[in-house]
């Protein structure tokens, strides 16, 4: 018997606000978090926008601890880790009798962090490039920093797994938690927004330019779409052993029922294989789940703007669910949210959970004209009233990686 | 429900004393050294100038898909490893089910020269230079990518970046995936390339010796920056009987633990080390009294070496000084995030042949280090158990236990 995973506690911060509420009330508003980016100078790149935290504060959540050794992406980690920590009641008190565990999803940590840190070296000599800061070159310092000030002594672990990051670390930290090896453990993903991760999306070629339809905006599965764009933040989630919940009297928020991964080779060049490669880890996660296609009352696409990522997905999901897709109602918050990397499937989750919750799903913003092949016939720009009992979270990252999560409501 | 009991049948190494299994347990066994002067950047601004680096390594003999120009140096590694364990493990590429066989690999800088190069063009002002390359070499996740792409492997695919200690997590995960039935065959260890930025944070923590690497010594000055990478091929205990294949260990369990205490300092009582000890042998349904061999993470710093000490002592108590331990880091110097995934093979190979590789450089004892290191020879011991220990910045803990297969000595 595999203990069943809960979610008790839910922790954001992103470009749409900082709480779960907030998040789905700018969704479903149609209040895009993707601006002219103030971070750094876009001076000289094809795109210009992005979904940052404007005058983030990691003051507002971890009061006066001392955050000098922190980097921005460990700050957004450690302060959503506090709102998960409080959403759940694992309070520091209740922290001492359990071992709480941390599964951070990153697809680059800091690489902010590590570029200043070899930049000062080059530029001043090693003897300046400061210790300090190379404590938080690791691609694991976002994981240490936030267990330090939390005291979370469990299983800490961090998982790179390009955009798939975040539902890579959910999946990861359900397992242990299913075969006992862990009863509390926190869960999903961070990326901060800076200039050397966005300059080599840029160069990629992989951002929206601003000569699309939209305004330069991303238009996830739209026939005028031409590129994404790149958002920062951090999400985590409370998983606990159920049992466990139940004991200590938590707030069940929801169930992760299934997990499923896969990887194309072709990284993204054979339009046949990277659809199968989704597809079959739509299924895996459904079998994982004991679940049918048409049991899946919606979908939380990772769709965002991409030109090949978006077909791949769209397809692969035809092939995923068995070609119950039709009548499927499918959202890409990405169009909001911009591409979050290592928070992005961690970010869907929240926001499907809030969907479980007051039954609206968010509508795709901007979306008019969806290309002519895709197999959604229910992803539209507008909000849906649903019932949502069992969903499906996608992730496809830019270069092979798919990872899917089911997830029920717990009544 | 009995669960799977998952074995090592491959081993495939790139170290600085030697590539491939037979040359490396050679090499190891010998006590050969690999430290040298650094020369794949100018050490002249620093204070220290050695390091353990691989010489003339040939990234092109490993490749038929990919191509080594687009490819970052611990990806060259990391599927040279790769090859040589399937090829170790006798596994035909074309028989595998590759939507069943899946990579998990550990790293402590992903592809470190990659971003090394954007800093060079930041500083010198000539970024227009820095290309659609970048982004499809840098990211850490490229590592594990790299091999699937060059192998065709279409399972789960991940990379654990917890720096030193991310070789351990790495089998770790590739082992819950297997008792989850997730896949039936994995790829798992860890690769890292020698990288100025970590030379450089190491150089400033003045942990960096200045000659030798003497892990447990008494005069002992610090650890050596490394590179390499190790792969095992791990699959069920029933797949590998059914193809006849030669099992060198079964994975018992392991325990992962945080500090919570220090970025880069251990626990000054060895707290988390202990844990994840004690999680490890829980998991293995073992006592201390069977572990027959210690890999120490022995990283030759003064603190380091002193506190895994005084964490072992926790564990095993008087029986402490009957375990022999030992370091191979003294020859490999610290390879990052492939040590323990090197490190994890010597284990197998320990419990296999019944030899234990040697702490070289080990003259001096200090008195607060006073376990068997297995000092400067190598020695024929009978190994049923090994655990092998490794911990990392961040306050990443992880033990990991192998233990001899009945059907190894067959």
């Amino acid at each position: 018997m595999r203990n069943r995973v809960v979610i008790t506690g839910m922790g954001i911060v992103s470009s749409l606000g900082d709480s779960p509420f907030d998040l789905h009330a700018s969704l479903c508003e149609g209040r895009s978090g993707i601006k002219p980016i103030e971070l750094f100078n876009t001076e000289g790149l094809a795109c210009s926008l992005g979904a940052e935290i404007r005058s983030f504060d990691a003051k507002k959540y971890l009061g006066g601890r001392n955050l000098r050794p922190l980097d921005r992406t460990s700050r957004l980690v450690a302060s959503a880790a506090q709102l998960a920590l409080d959403d759940s009641g694992l309070t520091d008190v209740a922290r001492n009798t359990v071992e709480v565990g941390l599964v951070l999803g990153t697809m680059f940590c800091s690489v902010r962090t590590i570029s200043e840190f070899d930049r000062r070296s080059l530029e001043a000599g090693p003897a300046y490039a400061s210790p300090m800061d190379f404590s938080n070159t690791v691609i694991n310092a976002a994981a240490g920093q936030t267990a330090i000030l939390h005291k979370l002594r469990g299983i800490n672990s961090t998982i790179s797994t390009s955009t798939t990051s975040s539902l890579q670390a959910i999946a990861y930290a359900t397992d242990i938690i299913r075969t006992g090896g862990a009863q509390v453990i926190l869960a999903g993903g961070a990326d901060e927004l800076c200039f050397e991760s966005f300059y080599g999306f840029d160069r990629a070629g992989l951002l929206c330019r601003s000569d699309n339809a939209a305004g330069g905006f991303p238009i996830p599965f739209d026939a005028r779409r031409n590129g994404t764009a790149l958002g920062e933040g951090a999400a985590l989630l409370v998983l606990e052993n159920a049992a466990f919940a139940c004991e200590r009297g938590a707030n069940v928020i929801a169930e992760i029922t299934g997990h499923g991964a896969s990887y194309d080779c072709s990284r993204g060049t054979n339009d046949r294989e990277a659809a199968e490669a989704v597809g079959l880890s739509i299924r895996q996660a459904l079998n994982d789940a004991f679940t049918l296609p048409h049991e899946i009352d919606c979908l939380s696409a990772s769709a965002n703007g991409s030109l090949a990522g978006d077909r791949h997905e769209a397809q692969g999901a035809l092939l995923g669910l068995n070609g119950q897709t039709r009548s499927l109602p499918v959202t890409a918050i990405k169009s909001m949210l911009g591409e979050t990397l290592g928070a992005s499937g961690s970010l869907q989750a929240i926001a499907m959970v809030e969907t479980m919750r007051d039954g609206v799903l968010p509508g795709i913003w901007n979306l008019q004209e969806i290309e002519n092949d895709f197999p959604f016939q229910l992803a539209t720009p507008d909000n849906r009233h649903i019932d949502l009992k069992t969903g499906l979270i996608n992730s496809v990252g830019f270069d092979g990686h798919c990872c899917s999560l089911v997830l029920a409501r717990c009544n | 429900m009995k669960r799977a009991c998952i074995v090592v049948t491959g081993i495939g190494v790139v170290t600085p004393i030697g590539t491939g299994r037979e040359q490396f347990w050679t090499n190891l066994l010998a006590g050969r050294c690999g430290i040298g002067p650094v020369r794949s950047f100018d050490t002249g601004a620093y204070r220290v100038h050695r390091g353990a680096e691989i010489q003339d390594f040939l990234p092109e003999a490993y490749l038929t898909n990919l191509d080594a120009a687009h490819l970052g140096r611990a990806s060259q590694f990391a599927i040279a490893a790769a090859r040589l364990a399937l090829t170790d493990a006798n596994v035909e590429i074309a028989s595998l089910d590759r939507k069943r066989a899946g990579v998990s690999m550990g790293t402590t800088s992903g592809e470190p020269r990659e971003v090394e190069r954007f800093d060079d063009f930041f500083v010198s002002k000539k970024l227009e230079l820095v290309g659609p390359e970048f982004l499809a070499l840098y990211p850490s996740h490229v590592i594990a990518a790299h091999i699937a792409c060059e192998l065709q492997l279409g399972g789960v695919n991940t990379v654990i970046p917890t720096a030193c200690a991310a070789g351990n997590y790495a089998i770790a995960h590739a082992f819950d995936v297997l008792r989850a039935g997730r896949a039936d065959l994995m790829l798992a260890g860890g690769a890292d390339a020698f990288s100025r930025i970590t030379f450089t944070g190491f150089a400033q923590l003045g942990a960096i010796a200045p000659e030798l690497c003497q892990p447990f010594d008494r005069f002992r000055k610090g650890m050596i920056p490394g590179e390499g990478a190790g792969v095992l091929v791990l699959e069920s205990m029933e797949r590998a009987k059914k193809r006849g294949a030669r099992i060198y260990a079964e994975i018992t369990g392991y325990g992962l633990s945080c500090d919570a205490h220090h970025m880069t300092a251990a626990h000054p009582a060895g707290e988390g080390a202990v844990r994840a000890m004690r999680k490890a042998l829980e998991q293995s349904e073992l006592r201390s009294e069977d572990v027959g061999y210690i890999s120490a993470h022995g990283t030759g710093t003064l603190i380091n070496d002193r506190l895994e000490t005084l964490a072992v002592k926790r564990v095993f108590g008087e029986a402490s000084y009957s375990i022999p331990i030992s370091s191979i880091k003294s020859m490999l110097g610290h390879t990052m995030g492939a040590a323990s995934a090197i490190e994890a093979a010597v284990c197998a190979l320990a419990c296999f042949h019944d030899r234990i590789p040697p702490t070289i450089n080990l003259e001096e004892p200090d008195p607060e280090c006073d376990l068997d290191y297995v000092p400067n020879f190598a020695r024929e011991h009978s190994v049923q158990v090994a655990m092998n220990n490794a911990y990392a910045f961040g306050g990443n803990n992880a033990s990991l236990i192998l233990k001899r297969s009945e059907t190894a000595h067959q």
